[in-house]
């Protein structure tokens, strides 16, 4: 089957653009590393691509708030183009600082450019923290879970401003939408209400959430950092059927290709 | 044009985490209690727009309606009885300025001059008085050298200035007295030195510019020069070649077939697998850290980041590491001398420093170590190293042609650091801070990734034929350098600024941080600022290559330096210095052999140079870039420390790069030659530990040493033979390195404190697969705890155990080259030959810490036996390196699988969380491993608690 073109959206500050594309490649997409000034420019449209990826990093900085400066860039410039990806139903993926991004534009929860209803604020520690955290899988509809629901994965948070934060009447939108697709949890997997199984003090543990079509997800904590054994910091004395992250990416791959 | 100003703060019923960790510092730092409450606010100014158009602002950029509240032009926290605003100074370039600026543009709001943004901060509390504010301003928020407090609202923001002239220099005529009166707190040269330049220009027949002064005085500081390090040496009588020169020699005469560059370029290069190359690089910022922590940090990370990328024709970070030495964070005030910080200060605010920059980089910090003595209270020891990869047919060091051109891409220029290389390599005084505050900036990590991106994708074109970056010195030593064999010719009007005002000279020494420097044909121009400018990257040639062998610098038509190259890198008079190690008078104590280890052993655990640096770690990103495939930590509570890190960098591919170092600077206090062998024989033994193969491995030295005096120069001479020995018996060779020889102050009291001389070794080196490699996690019960290493059990100087007892001692651990040399071999094999499960090397704290270390990361227990007739308090906490614990399953055969090894079975892990010694049955130590963690994790958790971890969410 042809390999979905994924498009790996860089600017200044994107650093986890590389090792993003080598999660898509492993999961049998063919990922581009597509500069944001090249969407500006428009010597790259978005309909070229399948999938939408921005990664992790410190865009602009996280100048004002993180991620912000990137989300008035793109829904200044390529509000059209972008709108236009997600109601054709293409997969998005916003990791770490890409999370930051969707919820800044509004296309997370609400799939809706400019209507920002939640947000990350800094974690409750004041820092940044990078630690391996538990995230339980929630039983939706998005499409980058598919088969995994209830499954414990073992993720590395890598963040500063991560504290998934919203007021009452979104949230129970956003629970009762079933728009909650990670929870960071104990290892026993019940959500973690306390530091440091949630790493930063979200919300009812949220560590990730996609729309209401299940097509658009962000999260927090790195899924590209363990598509490989020996990612993990314990490989050398635990057993995995395969690395935790792989799947995220190869259900995006598989969606694409149905398409 | 006026000036709007926007205050965003979070909803007042929402957590605020910068106000509750000030609250924390206010409490447990400086211990005011009468501040209950701290809140913060953003301030943003903006010059030449409208109040509607900062509306749009607030709400569009500024302020999230779901938890913040803004206001414009007023005030926003109403109710604290003292409000405090914390901005950067005028001229200290603030890095969310550009970012401010985009996003207006992005939005369309016209007619944006200048903004900038600062902090600001609501105490609350009914009995804070003003000497509580002072305090807090002073010793937390406001660093004097880039911060002030904002008392009257800017009518501007813009920093207005002409262009300054340049002077003529009256030197010919100077009497000695007044060229010593030059040369101070500006040139640091000495009076030879200044009479050979005047010499010069007396030949010549005119007098010098202050440009050509700068230039000179740049070019032959110690810093640049190292001077010191070229220097013959008189020792006892005898002349000995310089040190640098034995190091080299040494590395020459190893003669290693992996090296592909050794101490020509930015960093030292090895070959990987592929046709690739790994390079690393270890630099020292000490004096700018000193004075202000974070920025001081922050630009030596970005440094050796640049030294990094202008290797070969351009290289790609993949790690950075880190090593401080500090005095103990609880020194008392009064210890602290004049016109320096306090050590918890430091510590917090170097290690946001590193953190900030390496973060946002995105190269992972995954290997460093903090080290305490309270004889750097005055000037503490900040390393820095980075480490990157580069094609084989692109690492080796590229030479410019005439008519090349010289491009300068990434940031502008500044005042900035002006006197930065000069400064570091003078000594530091109670009048340091003042006289030299511009020596300090901030970094700007993400202009330095965009230059990064820019360099790789400029490399890959082929576009490069030469690279370096700015760093001490800025324009002038890169130019200088670059130009040596060809000449340059410099337009220094092109030079982009930061803000006008600055004289030509100022511009040519500007130290401002994230400019690199790249060496263009001109036929290649177009495409390299093409890459330039789809990256955000600001790109200008500045100079061309010329084949007169001179270094021409015009402003505006004006010749503001003429000088001839030969001269300027050669005409430094070359010194033949004195030096005389002298032992000293020192002590073995008596000690008593304990009745009970227990106690003991917790206050070995809780010793700062032995304790649990984990809160330090966990806030640097050692996962970014996906290579990390051995963590700082592991094991089944993620808190077992591990000894090397092993990256991936080439995703997919098994092939490995293992990095570590070594460094004790204690014992360089009783004898620099022993203390420099064990502070490479540990870095060698970290990397050994965790699988490395010892015949592929290369070093990185860097000397941080009080001022060369006679006496710290001795030490230095036994150092480098040390090293020079080290070579010769392993083979292993130095390929980069670094020496800063300015750590002792100089108080007006006439008081005089020398740190322990540092000499930090660092080690990379590769290896096929990272199957192959191990961590210091036990990972079962049953199975055999092995000693592996030569120990006398005497030499027990320097060690953490003495250190409690208040003793440094005499005998110092003797690393036996021969033996150790043997075992790292022996331990090598039995890795590849999967017979061993954890593996753990010994250093501070002894073999009792390292024993401790791995039951945390496996979660076991262990029994052991210390051998009849050994006294026990030695035995366990001896710090000899090159020994090393190791776990294998009780099916192996240690005396086969380390056949000609000194080594012995010591024991066995155990499924009880008890670590139990014994001695021929009888019970020396019976202690929990909750207990021992506890000790080991107490002093770095008090150090960097945070205030929001304990709170249940909500």
């Amino acid at each position: 089957m042809k390999k979905p073109r994924v498009c790996i959206l860089r600017t200044d500050g994107t650093n986890c653009d590389r090792e993003t594309a080598y999660a898509f490649e492993r999961a049998g997409g063919e990922p581009h590393l597509v500069h944001v000034n090249q969407l500006r420019a428009g010597e790259k449209k978005l309909t070229e691509y399948q999938i939408l990826v921005i990664p992790g990093g410190f865009s602009y900085g996280d100048d004002v708030h993180s991620g912000k400066i990137l989300a008035v860039e793109l829904t200044s410039f390529l509000k059209e183009q972008l709108q236009e990806f997600v109601d054709r139903g293409k997969p998005v993926l916003g990791i770490c600082n890409g999370f930051q991004v969707l919820v800044r534009t509004g296309l997370l929860p609400a799939a809706r450019i400019g209507d920002i209803k939640t947000t990350l604020m800094h974690n409750n520690s004041g820092r940044f923290e990078c630690r391996w955290v538990y995230l339980r899988v929630e039983n939706t509809s998005c499409i980058f879970t598919r088969g995994l629901a209830g499954r414990l994965l073992h993720f590395q948070a890598a963040h500063g401003e991560g504290k998934f934060y919203t007021d009452s009447q979104n949230l129970s939108k956003i629970e009762e939408g079933r728009q909650v697709v990670f929870r960071y949890a104990t290892s026993n997997g019940e959500p973690a209400t306390v530091y440091p199984d949630n790493p930063n003090g979200s919300l009812n543990a949220i560590a990730g959430i996609c729309d209401p079509s299940g097509r658009v997800l962000g999260l927090m904590p790195h899924p590209e950092r363990f598509v490989d054994l020996v990612q993990h910091p314990n490989w050398r004395r635990q057993q995995f059927r395969e690395p935790h992250g792989l799947p995220i990416f190869r259900n995006a791959v598989t969606f694409a290709q149905e398409m | 044009m006026a000036v709007v100003e926007i205050r965003v703060a979070n909803h007042p019923y929402l957590t605020d985490p910068a106000g509750e960790e000030v609250l924390y510092e206010i409490k447990h730092a400086l211990g005011i209690d009468a501040v209950q409450k701290v809140r913060t606010a953003k301030v943003y100014r903006f010059e030449g727009i409208d109040e509607s158009a900062a509306r749009l602002l607030a709400e569009k950029l500024l302020a999230e309606a779901v938890f913040q509240d803004y206001t414009i032009n007023a005030p926003i926290i109403k109710d604290a009885p003292v409000v405090v605003e914390v901005a950067y100074k005028p001229g200290v370039m603030n890095p969310e300025a550009a970012s401010l600026m985009k996003a207006a543009r992005d939005l369309g709001i016209e007619g944006l001059v200048a903004a900038d943004s600062s902090r600001e901060y609501g105490f609350y509390g009914q009995d804070i008085n003003s000497q509580h504010i002072d305090v807090i301003l002073e010793r937390l928020l406001v660093n004097a050298t880039v911060e002030r407090v904002v008392t009257e609202k800017p009518a501007t923001l813009l920093i207005s200035g002409r262009p300054g002239q340049t002077e003529i220099i009256p030197l010919r005529g100077m009497s000695d007295a007044e060229l010593m009166e030059l040369s101070r707190d500006r040139l640091f040269l000495n009076l030879e030195e200044m009479k050979t330049i005047q010499q010069y220009f007396r030949n010549i027949g005119r007098d010098p510019t202050d440009c050509e002064i700068e230039t000179l005085a740049q070019t032959w500081s110690e810093h640049c020069g190292h001077k010191t390090f070229k220097a013959r040496l008189l020792v006892e009588g005898r002349v000995k070649e310089p040190l640098l020169k034995r190091l080299q020699e040494a590395t020459f005469a190893a003669n290693h077939p992996l090296v592909l560059s050794a101490f020509v370029d930015n960093s030292g290069v090895m070959e990987f697998y592929d046709g690739w190359a790994i390079c690393g690089k270890v630099e020292t910022h000490n004096s700018p850290s000193a004075i202000e922590p974070y920025g001081g940090a922050m630009t030596g990370s970005g440094g050796v980041f640049r030294d990094v990328m202008g290797t070969g024709q351009g290289a790609r970070v993949i790690a950075s590491t880190d090593m401080f030495c500090f005095a103990p964070p609880d020194t008392p005030r009064e210890e602290i001398p004049p016109g320096c910080l306090s050590p918890h200060y430091l510590l917090r605010r170097v290690v946001a420093g590193v953190r900030d920059y390496g973060n946002r980089m995105g190269i992972p910090t995954n290997n460093g170590s903090v080290h305490f003595h309270r004889d750097f209270r005055a000037k503490p020891s900040v390393i820095v190293g980075a480490y990157g990869m580069l094609p084989v047919e692109r690492c080796r060091k590229g030479q410019p042609r005439p008519g090349d051109l010289a491009v300068v891409i990434g940031g502008r220029t500044g005042r900035d650091g002006i006197h930065g290389a000069t400064f570091s390599s003078g000594e530091m005084t109670h009048r340091t801070t003042e006289v030299n505050a511009s020596a300090v900036q901030i970094g700007h990590p993400i202009e330095e990734k965009r230059v990064a991106d820019a360099i790789l994708a400029a490399s890959e074109a082929g576009l490069v034929r030469a690279i370096t970056d700015c760093g001490a010195g800025g324009f002038s030593s890169a130019l200088g350098e670059m130009g040596e064999k060809t000449g340059v010719r410099v337009w220094l009007e092109r030079a982009p600024l930061k803000y006008q005002g600055l004289r030509p000279w100022e511009i040519w020494l500007s130290e401002s941080q994230e400019r690199m420097i790249i060496a263009v044909s001109p036929g290649n121009l177009e495409r390299l600022l093409e890459i330039c400018r789809g990256l955000n990257v600001e790109a200008t040639v500045l100079a061309e290559f010329t084949s007169d062998r001179r270094l021409v610098v015009t402003y505006e038509n004006e010749i503001v330096c003429d000088l001839d190259m030969e001269f300027l890198h050669h005409g430094l008079p070359k010194r033949v210095l004195p030096a005389r190690w002298q032992q000293p008078a020192l002590k073995e104590p008596q000690l008593p052999i304990p009745d009970a280890l227990e106690d003991i052993y917790c206050r070995v655990m809780s010793h700062l140079n032995v304790c649990s640096k984990e809160p330090i770690v966990r806030m640097y990103d050692h996962g970014v870039q996906g290579s990390c495939s051995l963590a700082p930590y592991g094991g089944v509570e993620q808190d077992g420390p591990n000894d090397a890190v092993v990256l991936t960098p080439l995703l997919g591919s098994p092939a490995a790069v293992i990095i570590s170092h070594g460094l004790n600077p204690v014992l360089n206090q009783i004898d620099p030659y022993y203390g420099s062998l064990w502070a490479a024989t540990e870095a060698v033994s970290n990397a050994v530990a965790v699988g490395a193969n010892p015949g592929e491995l290369v070093l990185i030295d860097n000397f941080i040493w009080p001022f060369p005096d006679e006496e710290s120069l001795g030490a230095l001479d036994r150092a480098v033979d040390a090293c020079v020995d080290f070579v010769r018996a392993t083979g292993m060779p130095f390929i980069s390195g670094k020496d800063s020889l300015s750590s002792t102050y100089r108080g007006k009291d006439g008081e005089v404190i020398k740190i322990p001389p540092v000499l930090c070794v660092s080690v990379f080196g590769r290896l096929p697969d990272v199957k192959r490699t191990i961590s210091s996690d036990f990972k079962g019960t049953g199975n055999l705890i092995v000693l592996v290493g030569q120990r006398n059990l005497s030499e027990m100087a320097g060690s953490v155990y003495y250190d409690l007892y208040g003793y440094l001692g005499k005998n110092l651990p003797r690393i036996d080259l021969k033996t150790v040399t043997r075992v790292w071999k022996g331990i090598f094999r039995a890795i590849q030959e999967g017979k061993i499960l954890a593996c753990h090397d010994i250093s501070e704290g002894g073999l009792a810490a390292a024993l401790a270390e791995m039951c945390f990361g496996g979660g076991v227990g262990a029994e052991l036996n210390v051998p009849a007739g050994e006294r026990p308090d030695y035995f366990l906490f001896n710090e000899t390196s090159g020994c090393f614990l190791l776990e294998m399953s009780p099916r192996e055969n240690p005396g086969k699988v380390l056949a000609g090894l000194p080594h012995v079975v010591l024991g066995q892990t155990r499924d009880n969380p008890v670590i139990e010694i014994k001695q021929e049955g009888h019970h020396l130590c019976r202690i929990a491993l909750s207990t021992l963690k506890r000790s080991w994790k107490e002093p770095m958790e008090r150090i960097f608690g945070t205030p929001g971890e304990a709170r249940e969410v909500g």
